[in-house]
């Protein structure tokens, strides 16, 4: 890891100079499920899901959300697109708070912010056409007559790259990719202005993979799309992400731009997961000392007090335990929520014996 | 060269299925040696999984069939065995290890208990105490916190990462020459699947056994195999080590998979998909079953009619199926400055 990368490369990334402006702006996002037992089904605890996420999702940019299972990224896809009630915290699209926005407050919004998600196999009603599953969302609005409806949809077959012919079949009659195609012709049905993307190529092969994100990434440039891109896989996200947000547990641990994050990483968990992807590189690969964390990631129900990383991390101290870091720039150019970041990345076997480098 | 602990040889693999014969394995061959990692890629349907499941004597029956081939492991012709033989082969001269860790372990047994059973099975004078302190051992082994304790637990009380480990210890357990995995890590989060690397690079530095290591993932091709089998529609399209297949591919179907690949050593300007669908295998196109997506066969006649087979391209047994390997070299440069992965003389990442 650590090649340095051409700056000229990372301009050419294929997507729009991102405004600085937050079409989306989520502050302290809480998202809580009770965990139910007994006959009486009283509460005996809580899955602290999301708890506390802060982010902006500026026009025209992709914003990867990446993190193990069970962190929290999709969740919190979840509770911006309202799926799922938000236990605390504030989603404004467009500077309108739509956190506690009744269902009919929802539906012009709805049109504007369309997701995809992650199985191609198990989002698209076996029993419709594909021209029906594409319009659908036009239907559901009342936008336009039957005809112009199915005539929009031949026409999103050929923005996704398929044919118009393909209209008339189901969806079992198509492959993975293909399916996936379909999944995102049939969010671009309402012209929206931002995506969630959902592990949205987690499911396909290789080459097939790279289809669809070339395909995602010549729709934004087109429409000018924003993208919430969440995604396990960090090269994907490091491909198609202009920043890039680091969850661990229901919090967000470090955001940055897709250089920053990629070649300075700053918290020890960002540093862990980048140095544990196995690079696809042969040369070379006995230098390379991947940090191995020991053990698993803390249940969401008990978290650890204070920093929630601190189980895991080789730099933990007593404060550790007792506060929680905030999401703030320690130096690093961008916010961290740590009390001891990496100052300057260094390809190095974390000692038993942690540095004690506080840039407060 | 020391003698190889598996060798396949011409190994043909169908299914008979309500829409005709498939033919999920045509004609593979490859060799394994001792204290070597070979590393099997290719997408789904490309046949890796069902030659090794038809080597341990696996295959589904009655809808799947060996029709013909041979596979020598350590010397011994296996596929002519009775099945009471080869249950004495598997487990104690080759063990597998699935995906899956969820459903491979059986969840009204304690972890100890069933690896223990794989241990005794083979060696039926074995003590259950001996039994007991040998699996703690492997689970040790296999880096499991507190083996003791963990001796004791269910499959639920165990997480992903710490099954998958599990079921390495009860592959290792007999010390088998050969040991296959099949995604061993696919299932796994990216911090786990780090531990669990290490615990297979461990396996590698510490026993003799030959490693088949089956995975869509190149990352994981890279980081462990020593040589490489590129599979595409039921055949070897390449091998050869795995220097060779990341920096010199001399079939364009692994050419495609690197440019197709987002990288994390490199910020790649665009990525290159192959083009199209991986072929059904109740239809294989003609000819070499890549052709209609081959970027380098433009219609030409011999891509169409002729079954390409593996022609040594180096005489260190570097070997590609494609009838026009030679112009693979220069579909590399091109690719190259179309992706903004770095290229100098004939191969990637420079000399």
């Amino acid at each position: 890891m650590g090649n340095s990368v051409a700056p000229e490369h990372t301009a050419e990334s294929g997507t729009v100079a991102p405004a600085e402006e937050g079409i989306l702006e989520v502050k302290d996002l809480k998202v809580h499920f009770p965990i139910m037992a007994g006959l009486r089904r009283h509460q005996v605890a809580t899955v602290h899901a999301v708890d506390g996420v802060t982010f902006d999702l500026r026009r025209g940019e992709t914003l990867g959300l990446v993190g193990e299972s069970g962190c929290g990224k999709s969740t919190t896809a979840r509770a911006v697109l309202r799926l799922n009630n938000i236990t605390d915290g504030t989603v404004a699209y467009k500077g309108v708070d739509i956190t506690r926005a009744k269902r009919r407050q929802m539906q012009p919004i709805r049109k504007e912010m369309q997701v995809v998600f992650q199985d191609p196999y198990a989002s698209l009603n076996p029993r419709m056409t594909v021209s029906d599953i594409i319009s659908e969302p036009l239907k559901v609005h009342k936008i336009g007559t039957k005809q112009s409806r199915l005539d929009a949809a031949a026409q999103l077959l050929e923005t996704v790259q398929l044919s118009p012919e393909h209209g008339n079949r189901y969806p079992h009659e198509f492959s993975g990719g293909q399916r996936q195609r379909i999944g995102v012709a049939r969010a671009l049905a309402l012209e929206p202005e931002v995506m969630i993307l959902d592990e949205p190529v987690s499911a396909l092969d290789v080459s097939i993979q790279a289809q669809v994100i070339n395909l995602l990434q010549q729709i934004q440039d087109d429409f000018g799309l924003s993208y919430l891109f969440i995604a396990h896989d960090l090269s994907v996200v490091r491909h198609i992400s202009d920043r890039v947000a680091v969850m661990y547990l229901g919090k967000i641990v470090e955001i940055a731009t897709r250089e920053e994050l990629f070649e300075r990483p700053a918290h020890p968990y960002t540093v862990a997961l980048l140095s544990a992807v196995p690079i696809a590189e042969p040369r070379g690969r006995d230098d390379r000392n991947p940090i191995v964390l020991e053990g698993d990631v803390p249940t969401p129900v008990n978290p650890p007090s204070g920093c929630r990383f601190r189980t895991r991390c080789w730099k933990a101290q007593a404060i550790c335990a007792e506060e929680e870091p905030e999401l703030i720039d320690r130096g690093q150019g961008h916010p961290v929520a740590c009390y001891f970041p990496e100052v300057e990345f260094a390809e190095e076997v974390p000692t038993t014996s942690p540095k004690l480098e506080t840039s407060e | 060269m020391a003698e190889p602990v598996l060798r396949v040889v011409d190994f043909k693999v169908s299914f008979n299925t309500v829409d005709g014969v498939v033919r999920a394995v045509d004609g593979v061959s490859y060799e394994v040696y001792p204290r070597e990692t070979l590393g099997v890629v290719g997408e789904s349907g490309s046949g890796k999984s069902v030659t090794v499941l038809g080597v341990m004597g696996l295959l589904p029956k009655p809808a799947g069939k060996i029709d013909g081939g041979e596979v020598w492991l350590e010397g011994e012709n296996i596929l002519n065995l009775s099945d009471k033989a080869m249950q004495d082969v598997r487990g104690n001269k080759m063990a597998m290890v699935f995906q899956d860790p969820m459903t491979s372990l059986n969840p009204v047994f304690t972890v100890g208990d069933q690896i223990a059973e794989a241990l005794q099975i083979h060696n039926k004078k074995m003590s259950n105490a001996d039994a007991k302190a040998r699996t703690i051992e492997l689970l040790g082994a296999v880096g499991v916190a507190q083996p003791e304790t963990r001796f004791d637990q269910y499959p639920h009380e165990y997480s992903g990462g710490m099954r998958q480990r599990a079921m390495i210890a009860m592959a290792i357990a007999n010390d088998p020459p050969l040991i296959i995995a099949d995604e061993p890590t696919t299932a796994l989060d990216v911090t786990i699947q780090a531990q669990v690397v290490e615990v297979f690079k461990e396996i590698q530095n510490r026993t003799s056994s030959g490693l088949v290591l089956i995975t869509h993932d190149l990352g994981l091709i890279a980081e462990l195999a020593d040589r490489v089998v590129v599979m595409y529609g039921g055949k070897v399209v390449e091998t050869g080590t795995v220097d060779q297949i990341f920096h010199e591919p001399r079939h364009p179907y692994t050419l495609g998979l690197i440019m197709s690949l987002p990288r994390m050593d490199q910020q790649m300007k665009r990525l290159r998909p192959i083009p199209g669908q991986p072929p059904s295998l109740i239809n294989l196109p003609s000819g070499c079953s890549f052709h209609p997506r081959c970027s380098m066969s433009g219609g030409r006649a011999m891509c169409r009619d002729e079954v390409p087979t593996l022609y040594p391209v180096s005489d260190d047994g570097h070997a590609s199926a494609c009838w026009y390997h030679t112009e693979v070299a220069h579909e590399l440069e091109i690719e190259a400055a179309l992706t903004g992965i770095e290229y100098s003389d004939g191969k990637l990442g420079g000399a």
